[in-house]
């Protein structure tokens, strides 16, 4: 029994044909991440309501091609009766009580949740180290980190555990594990995907995307998760369109832009290299790519720094101690009750964070610091439409250097920031960005580029993904073929 | 410039964001927190930019969904989180202590 090998097309025709069951492709999924165990990729798993759910698909026709297929949920995406921690020690027992817009979507399409995968505390983090339940490790090298904050999510797909996974991208959180794991994940365009019950970090950031092996997967289940929602006021109402409808189709006559910045001296030479045969590539098939400048690119950190430290501070008031949380017993008045519950529950990240945000938005600070990121935020932002006013895509490297060991320091509180530095423009902008796998360093680990794409052009971006991946032809899975 | 912040100035970030910190972790955030807001002064080195501001990136025209009647949870349900509810409430320590308030 190995189908979670096969392509999203296979198993569509066996569950139709009824060659397979859904519940043999439930158990499968299981086996590999039981075997897969040490790379602590999930939080929660949904045993036995997958199971049973799998066994009531039996009685349903097949009526859609996601129909009976495992995935698994970022552990910052609600879900009714199933645990979500956020990967915190304040939310261990939180067990919500409605599905997420886009759980119900997942669930409408009768795919079946798998379990809850691990990342940074709050999604704050850039390897996954930041978690309450400890750190997931890449399945290329055990020793070394998966990125983040979704880092499990990231791992588990890498792994062939299974074919899906749902990531959220504040700054970078889904194209940065992506692409130190070797796999395709989408940040889509602001609005795209309803945020309502993805638990809020940096609310004007936020956005939540798939993570699959590859492309053509990758499109499908964006297909599944976007639409406007009565419950999100910036979910965005677009036509209903067919993100797989530009795959295959020539990307001769395309003009690319690379911006300078992000191949500058951050970015290290080996994945500089690689990201340069890969335009070669582009450029024999008749792609136009150019050097351009993009004007505040090297500031878009600072601007992150303040915003997304400053809407977090404001998100998670929320965790009181009251309502839901953790519970601390003893205490003398509800001040007391407020420090207790936020001291003990909260991981060092996410109090740095939180304090320098409280900081950033109290009182006159909030002009000098807050107003002042929104301004240049929002001249970044007409830089990059100046940009796409003249080429359909911008391409670049998507990190800056390929993963690190697990044990290197986290000491450093700009660390976290400073690994997310080429991915972070992109939320700033609100646009559209996709990791996918070029190439491998000197030890074989994966190296990933970065495609961004105008405001809701995914499917172009698609478009030129499907290309690369199809021209590398790149063996993904780590260790060799299973 | 100095290294690190003053206790007093951790105390009242923490105060802030309503966090008690231990001894420890006062002597970490000196440092680091001051790390940070070294890196966000930088915002005032960035000149040349218009007085628009972006709030959140969407082009669409936005509107409030209709003032209707929806689906509710069930009271019981909510309180199943909260660590302290008795009945249909939840909960809180002493808000006002009678000392204070007389």
């Amino acid at each position: 029994m190995k189908y979670l090998d096969k392509s999203i097309n296979e198993l569509h025709e066996l569950l139709k044909t009824k060659k397979i069951k859904p519940i043999d492709l439930v158990e499968e999924a299981f086996e590999n991440i039981e075997k897969n165990k040490e790379l602590n990729a999930y939080i929660t798993l949904n045993k036995e309501e997958a199971i049973k759910e799998a066994k009531a698909l039996e009685n349903l026709e097949v009526d859609n091609i996601l129909f009976g297929l495992p995935i698994a949920l970022k552990d910052n995406i609600i879900t009714k009766g199933l645990r979500t921690t956020c990967a915190s020690h304040i939310l261990e027992n939180f067990v919500p009580i409605y599905d997420a817009t886009i759980t119900e979507k997942i669930k409408q399409k009768h795919m079946i949740i798998i379990g809850k995968t691990n990342m940074d505390e709050f999604a704050m983090g850039s390897s996954s180290r930041t978690s309450y339940f400890g750190a997931p490790r890449n399945p290329w090298n055990k020793d070394k980190i998966c990125g983040g904050s979704s880092g499990g999510s990231a791992a588990t797909i890498a792994a062939r555990d299974l074919l899906f996974a749902i990531g959220s991208d504040t700054g970078g959180s889904i194209r940065q594990p992506a692409s130190y794991t070797g796999i395709v994940g989408m940040k889509p365009t602001y609005g795209r995907v309803s945020r309502y019950g993805l638990v809020a970090f940096a609310s004007s950031l936020d956005q939540m995307g798939p993570m699959t092996k590859n492309v053509y997967e990758n499109a499908i289940l964006l297909n599944a998760i976007v639409g406007k929602d009565e419950k999100d006021l910036t979910s965005a109402e677009k036509e209903k369109e067919d993100f797989t409808r530009l795959i295959g189709k020539e990307v001769k006559g395309m003009k690319i832009a690379v911006p300078n910045f992000l191949m500058g001296d951050i970015t290290s030479d080996e994945i500089k290299k690689k990201i340069k045969e890969t335009i070669q590539i582009l450029e024999k098939n008749g792609v136009t790519v150019d050097y351009v400048d993009v004007k505040y690119l090297e500031h878009a950190m600072t601007m992150y720094q303040i915003i997304a430290m400053g809407e977090a501070s404001s998100n998670l008031a929320r965790y009181d101690g009251i309502r839901y949380g953790l519970k601390i017993e003893d205490v003398k008045n509800i001040e007391e009750l407020y420090l207790e519950t936020r001291g003990q529950g909260f991981g060092e990240e996410v109090k740095r964070r939180i304090m320098v945000g409280s900081y950033l938005l109290s009182g006159e600070n909030a002009k000098v610091y807050y107003d002042k990121a929104l301004s240049i935020r929002d001249d970044m932002r007409k830089e990059f439409k100046k940009v796409f006013e003249d080429y359909d895509l911008i391409i670049g490297p998507t990190t800056v250097s390929t993963a690190y060991d697990l044990d290197d320091p986290m000491d450093d509180p700009r660390k976290s920031f400073m690994d997310d530095v080429l991915v972070i423009p992109v939320n700033m902008a609100g646009l559209p960005g996709m990791n996918i796998p070029v190439g491998f360093d000197k030890n074989h680990m994966p190296i990933g580029m970065q495609i961004i794409g105008n405001s809701f052009e995914e499917a172009k971006m698609y478009q030129l993904g499907s290309f690369i991946e199809k021209e590398l032809n790149l063996d993904l899975t780590p260790g060799g073929e299973k | 410039m100095k290294e690190k912040l003053t206790r007093e100035q951790i105390l009242h970030v923490a105060d802030l964001a309503r966090i008690k910190l231990t001894e420890e972790e006062i002597e970490k955030y000196q440092v680091q927190l001051k790390k940070l807001l070294e890196d966000v002064e930088k915002i005032n080195e960035v000149k040349g930019y218009d007085d628009d501001i972006l709030i959140a990136c969407w082009d669409e025209n936005t509107h409030l969904r209709k003032d209707e009647e929806g689906q509710m949870l069930e009271p019981k349900e909510v309180l199943e989180n909260a660590p302290r509810h008795a009945g249909n409430y939840i909960e809180v320590p002493v808000v006002i202590a009678e000392s204070e308030g007389a």
